[in-house]
């Protein structure tokens, strides 16, 4: 028994495989599917997500924000950014954070509540991707 | 008989025009490549979300997100995605004609890409803002498009947004498409999520987390946001490969004319040699 699993972004289809196991941050918290799991949807946060294939070692990559759908032993999960350790550029996502808490300072006063919403997200994005690059690191 | 020197100066222009568009031609197919395989992997990307979207309905009353409401009054919203460049053949007159026939007259229009904006205009129609964006489009780009679409549906001054773009079927086909992108409406979702390869509808009941309706909130916009992404990718992988067809059929013009020309110049050539040699002949036989 498997799962089929699938991880879709706006560039690519990163993920379209069999899979034992998806450990991944739900926005409720940890979550595990396993084959035979009920029907669900749900948004997931920031984090680390780790599936496992039959007869292979794990596989452990960078999720940040997006939906989760399981439905009958097929799991697809929609989101904006899935990057495995080695393809994250820590240069750029320390600049891009950099930018973002500039852009934030600066113009407190012009930027709409959506506007500081959307940094103050991005920046906590690029935080998570920076802890997660860093303990993989170890 | 015309002048042997004009023939050359005619062969030496259409050379240099047909290198022109030789490299057009080229930089057109190197931009279309990329531009295609955006807009195709966007597709797997939407129809996701959709389908995500499609099972929430049941859960979901219509009407629960400002996005998806229904109004009487207000007026029609027409985004339209052209070029901002020419020189692709007649896909910006094939959209305006989609464009005329399909929109009601009395609509707001938006353009993104300058080509239609001042045709736009000139037939009467009304239009309230002007976009472009660049080919390698950034993420934020689109977001003060998005931005306007949203506050003016939000805010109840306009109860349907359209889109008109070209949707990109291969190189040598695209479609003009009128499209509504707000309000969203379920069969709409359920049509774009019957794309996705994998979609086995059965509407079973799903565990929602967290609420359905914060659920609802957050997917809702992000797949709007992402429709409109993917039309503007569309209309672009549209654009590069028409570019690349219309330069490609002028490289091949000027090459079939720089070959009747060169026949036309040789005949010139030989008539002139002969009309020499008679010269030279007619002059001996009156010495003689």
């Amino acid at each position: 028994m498997a799962l089929h699993f699938k991880i879709i972004t706006p560039l690519r289809t990163v993920v379209d495989t069999e899979a034992l196991s998806i450990l991944l941050p739900a926005s409720e918290g940890q979550m595990e599917v396993l084959p035979g799991h009920t029907d669900i949807i749900t948004s997931v946060a920031n984090g680390e997500l780790v599936y496992r294939q039959a007869g292979q070692p794990e596989t452990s990559l960078f999720v940040g924000g997006g939906f989760l759908q399981v439905e009958s032993d097929y799991a697809l999960l929609v989101t904006d950014t899935a990057l495995a350790a080695d393809e994250m550029d820590p240069d750029s996502i320390t600049a891009a954070i950099e930018l973002a808490k500039k852009d934030l300072r600066n113009s407190e006063s012009v930027l709409s509540r959506e506007e500081q919403v959307r940094l103050e997200t991005l920046i906590s994005k690029q935080l998570a991707m920076l802890e997660y690059r860093s303990s993989r690191r170890r | 008989m015309a002048n042997l020197r004009d023939i050359k100066r005619r062969i030496k222009s259409v050379r240099n025009t047909s290198q022109i568009t030789k490299a057009m031609q080229m930089v057109a197919s190197a931009k279309m490549r990329r531009a295609q395989e955006l807009a195709l992997k966007g597709r797997a990307y939407i129809s996701a979300l959709a389908n995500v979207l499609s099972h929430l309905q049941s859960a979901i009353q219509e009407g629960s997100s400002p996005l998806m409401q229904r109004r009487e009054q207000g007026r029609t919203l027409v985004l339209v995605i052209n070029t901002d460049k020419g020189l692709c053949g007649a896909l910006n007159a094939n959209l305006l004609r989609e464009v005329l026939s399909r929109c009601p007259e009395d609509a707001d229009y938006v353009t993104l890409g300058s080509k239609l904006r001042s045709t736009l205009s000139r037939l009467g129609r009304r239009v309230t803002h002007g976009f472009s964006v660049s080919d390698g489009m950034q993420e934020g780009e689109l977001k003060p498009v998005f931005e306007l679409l949203r506050e003016g549906f939000e805010q109840g001054r306009y109860n349907r947004v359209i889109v008109a773009y070209q949707k990109f079927i291969n190189v040598m086909v695209q479609r003009p498409q009128v499209a509504e992108l707000l309000p969203v409406t379920p069969e709409e979702l359920l049509q774009v999520a019957e794309q996705d390869e994998l979609e086995d509808s059965d509407n079973s009941n799903f565990l929602l987390e967290p609420s359905p309706r914060e659920l609802l909130g957050s997917i809702l916009p992000l797949y709007v946001t992402n429709l409109l992404v993917q039309m503007v990718l569309e209309g672009k992988a549209s654009e590069q490969s028409a570019r690349m067809v219309a330069m490609k059929s002028a490289t091949e013009n000027a090459k079939s004319l720089i070959g009747e020309l060169t026949l036309e110049y040789n005949k010139a050539r030989q008539t002139q040699i002969t009309n020499e040699l008679l010269e030279i002949t007619t002059a001996m036989k009156a010495m003689e």
